[in-house]
């Protein structure tokens, strides 16, 4: 724990190999590119010849994880036809797994069922970046198995199909299916929400009317385009809603609830409505004019349906949905600190995808993923983003071929283990806050890193020991495994083991894309030759554990 | 550094010179260490506890208002379990069902409520308020921003720091030889504990884990080494930089705490099996291993989720109450049991409370709540503050029974500091609103 910057003083060729290419990334600072240095393209650029590298980094924005031919893939087709290819590809469901399993006594106990399938989805689904999408989506409109939709596994499973079906649709519609899905209807308490009956005091729920703009589109304050906050002539930011646009839509928000009932106080949940739309009952329907936003009042004497759908076309219209979905789906895919000129360009196409139409998701993840920033040439020490930590392992996962005897994966818990899980959110504000910034230099600089919200001592300890388990015990070499035992193919390193420097440069490889910094390699090594070399598997899994607790892997560049 | 391991460690007795040494432990300086222990333990009940349901008048008059504003979230007037306050404003006060456990600690005077406390900056007229020309904590009835309140008490500020973060950077030398950070979190990241010049160690709720591949000797100790030397890279990203820090705190606390964790004596007393539970069983056993650790003032922070009853809140409140009640009461138990009750203050805090109306079968989000206050140091059997009338349309109901607060976060957070050693003169820094209130000390802290 001395100096913080070691000399680089190594024999071992390998490491000295990655010291050269990486002289201009100086330490893992992440430059865009392991590849010779050309001189920057003259606008208009022509489209460039994608490295590997870049490919991998890419991937890594837009999958659960690059893997090397995944990277091929790319370089091969180019970054905009394997969008346009993914785009086009049919969305890997969970809901019809989760029926396709007996149904048990209590619907809970298909819970772990359901991650499982979400993980399967995700480590082995060719529609990558659709998933990817719909799990960026989850941590906007977030739903969560803990509480009260603990037993209606059917309900999640089916929410999170609809976030993967509408990732490349339009937000409005988007907006309406989440509004209406049960999932949502349940959580968030506007299934069952009843117009008023002043004799018992009884008003309408506020949860929904207040989350929905809160959370999932407009925020609390009013926004540039660019995603700055605007301020009143005194310097104070403008608030987007009071109470009583609150109490407006808590009525607009009235009358729904499971479909196919008798009637609305006979809604009673089953495995099969939980999965259909919520149905209007008129009668508890509030029928009263109503407050929205930007002083626009709803005529009395709507139906529920009419109501609901001005109203979500209000809040649709809204200038601030553009700069706030922008930076939520930044966030998630490619940094944690987006210039406003780069949220500016996206809202812009969120507010005009060019061909008029708003809200346009495709083109709003195409002009993110293909954003100059999204992968700048001149690096800067705010690009990128921690890496969350089910993309930790996923990419572990799909780098290492991981699977099971069964095919499962049998993750239930990761919310306890990862601190993070599909659709475990502890409440509807995510596993983080967008704006979180640790004590030190990220809250000092104004910066903000969200995901290191849930990086805890704790929750970094029992990662790095899943790690360590991952790499030494649940391998392809453990005979003793169990047929639900996840395990990676290290194969390949334990061929090499012999080989300190070729081991560590080929774990390199397929996690960082070899862009190893001088001092993770050096010590990989020498921990490697620490081992006997009578025993390559705990050579190979030294390597692998190491480079996979790093803090370079735990970062996406 | 030397290898140093936790005998050695504990035999240094916290010298200041070797701890300097350590990330994440502080520099001597000025040492001049309090002559007691002292601990505050924060229960944040998370969602917003419907506490006017939690402390309720049991008086005919006050109980006939209550039950006309809640209708079928009023608990029956025969089931509320009655309190004898020392003081009494003139009503009687019951709570509720499942809360035996803490009405015990009440009548034998080890636990006191503060009633309609919540975030202020200034005092407020319901008329101010309803006129638009109140000065009020920003978003208010938000979950995040009012949570966010009640842990920083930084009204408009841009305040990046909690209170309890504050009180830790202001004690930073007096604690110098202390072996473990004196913000610890039990649930997480929180801004409470957020502060400028410390930083809060997070645990798991049983505890700080070991990293599984380290040990004292061998290739163990090598890959220890190892993994120090990797995370104490110069990293180019700010991503990269703050994923070592917290991976260096970790391994430089983790077995130092789990070891004396480890020595600590079995606790008697039985915890409920609840999530609650388990982190005060925790905080006990780190409380019984504070002189090991050389621990002298410590903040704990330990939660409890589902208090956001918009639903079903008839049928959830029961149970959540009594998870309240039944961890609180064993926690009270467990610091008699290692003779340490009166420099033990566990205090609850929540997002808000909630409306008197309904929504049918839950309720929304308040204002002003009450507070629970436990241990031998509290003036007990007392309310302190005003219990408002729980009418609607009432003196203190802004809108579907949200209530203006009568007394202040910061007032309650400056009380609690006070106790735990912050002198008057910088109780401003603490509970930065303070200077707004007359009363500065509730005084329900000895």
């Amino acid at each position: 724990m001395t100096g913080r910057l070691r000399v680089y003083a190594s024999g071992s060729r390998a490491a000295l190999l990655l010291a050269a290419s990486l002289a201009l990334t100086a330490c893992g600072g992440g430059g865009s590119s392991g590849g010779a240095s050309e001189p920057p393209p003259p606008p208009p650029p022509p489209p460039p010849t994608l490295s590997k590298t870049e490919a991998f980094r890419f991937l890594n924005q837009a999958t659960f994880g690059a893997t090397e031919a995944g990277a091929d893939a790319v370089v091969e087709s180019g970054i905009e036809a394997w969008i346009d290819n993914q785009m086009n590809a049919p969305a890997s469901l969970q809901l019809p797994y989760l029926r396709s399993l007996p149904r048990p006594d209590f619907p809970g106990q298909l819970q772990p069922d359901r991650v499982d399938v979400w993980f399967r989805n995700a480590v082995d689904g060719e529609d990558q970046l659709r998933q990817r999408v719909a799990f960026a989506l989850s941590q906007v409109m977030v739903v969560s198995q803990l509480g009260a939709l603990e037993g209606a596994p059917w309900a999640l499973a089916d929410y999170y199909d609809t976030l993967a079906e509408h990732a490349f649709g339009n937000f409005r519609d988007l907006m309406e299916a989440v509004t209406l899905h049960p999932a949502m209807g349940i959580y968030l308490s506007m299934l069952g929400n009843e117009k008023p009956n002043p004799a018992l005091n009884i008003r309408p729920d506020e949860n929904y009317a207040r989350e929905l703009m809160q959370l999932f589109t407009i925020g609390l304050v009013e926004l540039n385009v660019d995603g700055t906050v605007k301020t009143d002539g005194a310097g104070q930011p403008i608030p987007t809603y009071d109470q009583s646009v609150i109490e407006g839509f808590a009525h607009v928000y009235t009358g729904w609830h499971f479909a196919g009932a008798p009637g609305f106080e006979q809604a009673r949940i089953t495995p099969f409505n939980q999965t259909q739309p919520m149905a209007l009952y008129e009668a508890f329907h509030d029928t009263g004019a109503k407050r929205l936003l930007g002083g626009v009042e709803l005529p009395a004497g709507q139906s529920g349906e009419e109501d609901l759908r001005a109203a979500l076309d209000n809040v649709f219209e809204h200038p601030n949905v553009g700069p706030f979905i922008a930076t939520r789906l930044i966030e998630r895919l490619t940094t944690s600190n987006p210039s406003p000129a780069y949220v500016r360009r996206v809202a812009e196409t969120f507010n005009d995808n060019g061909a008029g139409v708003r809200g346009d998701l495709a083109a709003v993840v195409r002009a993110i993923l293909l954003d100059a920033e999204a992968r700048p040439d001149d690096a800067l020490d705010t690009d990128g983003k921690l890496k969350e930590p089910l993309l930790r392992l996923t990419q572990l996962w799909r780098a290492y071929d991981a699977r099971s005897e069964s095919g499962a994966f049998p993750f239930g818990f990761a919310y306890i283990l990862l601190g993070q899980g599909p659709l475990q959110s502890p409440s509807v504000f995510n596993f983080y806050s967008p704006f979180y910034a640790p004590p030190g230099e990220i809250r000092d600089r104004g910066l903000v890193a969200p995901e290191l919200q849930i990086a805890t001592e704790y929750q970094n300890t029992l990662i790095t020991n899943l790690m360590l388990a991952q790499a030494f015990v649940n391998h392809s070499e453990n005979p003793d495994l169990g047929p639900d035992d996840v395990f990676i193919d290290i194969g390949e390193e334990v061929a090499l083991a012999g080989d300190a420097d070729a081991l560590v440069a080929r774990v390199a490889d397929k996690l960082l894309a070899g862009e190893i910094s001088p001092l993770l390699a050096e010590e990989a090594v020498g921990m490697v030759e620490r081992i006997p070399a009578g025993d390559p598997i705990a050579r190979a899994a030294e390597a692998i554990y190491l480079v996979a607790s790093s803090p370079e892997y735990a970062y996406q560049r | 550094m030397a290898a140093i391991n936790r005998r050695d460690f504990l035999k240094l007795g916290g010298a200041g010179a070797a701890l300097a040494a350590c990330p994440g432990l502080h520099v001597a300086a000025a040492p001049g260490p309090f002559d007691d222990y002292r601990a505050l333990v924060c229960v944040f009940l998370f969602g917003g506890n419907d506490s006017f349901n939690m402390l309720v008048p049991v008086s005919d008059a006050e109980y006939g208002v209550y039950a006309a504003s809640r209708q079928n979230l009023a608990i029956a007037q025969a089931d509320l379990l009655p309190i004898q306050p020392l003081a009494s404003d003139g009503t009687d006060y019951g709570l509720h069902p499942s809360m035996p456990e803490v009405r015990d600690l009440f009548e034998s005077g080890r636990a006191a409520f503060v009633t309609n406390v919540g975030p202020l900056i200034q005092p407020v007229t319901k008329a101010a308020f309803l006129a638009g020309s109140a000065v009020l904590p920003p978003q208010l009835f938000s979950h995040n921003d009012q949570q966010d309140q009640w842990h920083s008490l930084k009204g408009t500020n841009q305040t990046a720091t909690g209170w309890a973060g504050r009180i830790a950077d202001l004690i930073r030398l007096e604690v110098s030889g202390q072996q473990l950070a004196t913000n610890a979190s039990l649930f997480g990241n929180t801004l409470f504990q957020s502060a400028g010049e410390t930083v809060a160690y997070v645990m798991g709720p049983q505890g700080p884990v070991p990293f599984e591949g380290f040990g004292d000797s061998g290739i163990f100790l090598e890959q220890r080494r190892a993994f120090e030397r990797i995370i104490g890279g110069d990293y180019g990203s700010i991503y990269e930089r703050g994923f070592a820090e917290v991976q260096q705190r970790a391994v430089d606390a983790a077995d130092r705490v789990s070891g004396a964790i480890a020595e600590a004596p079995n606790l008697a007393t039985v915890f409920p099996a609840s999530q609650l539970g388990e982190q005060l069983r925790t905080v006990a056993r780190l409380i019984a291993v504070r002189d090991e650790l050389a621990m002298e003032r410590q903040i704990f922070f330990v939660a409890a989720g589902g208090f956001d009853t918009h639903d079903d809140q008839a049928e959830l409140q029961p149970g959540l109450l009594a998870g309240v009640s039944q961890a609180i009461a064993a926690f009270h138990a467990a610091t008699v049991e290692l003779g340490i009750a009166d420099s033990v203050t566990t205090f609850t805090q929540s997002d808000f409370g909630r409306t008197l109306t309904s929504n049918g079968d839950g309720t929304d989000h308040g204002w002003g709540g009450i507070q629970l206050v436990v241990g031998d140091a509290v003036r007990g059997r007392e309310l302190y503050g005003a219990y408002p009338l729980l009418a609607i349309d009432g003196p203190e109901d802004v809108g579907g029974g949200r209530m203006i607060p009568s007394v202040s976060a910061d007032q309650y957070a400056a009380t609690l500091a006070r106790w735990f050693g912050i002198p008057d003169a910088d109780l401003a820094q603490v509970a930065p609103h303070i200077d707004n209130f007359i009363q500065r000390d509730l005084g329900f802290l000895l």
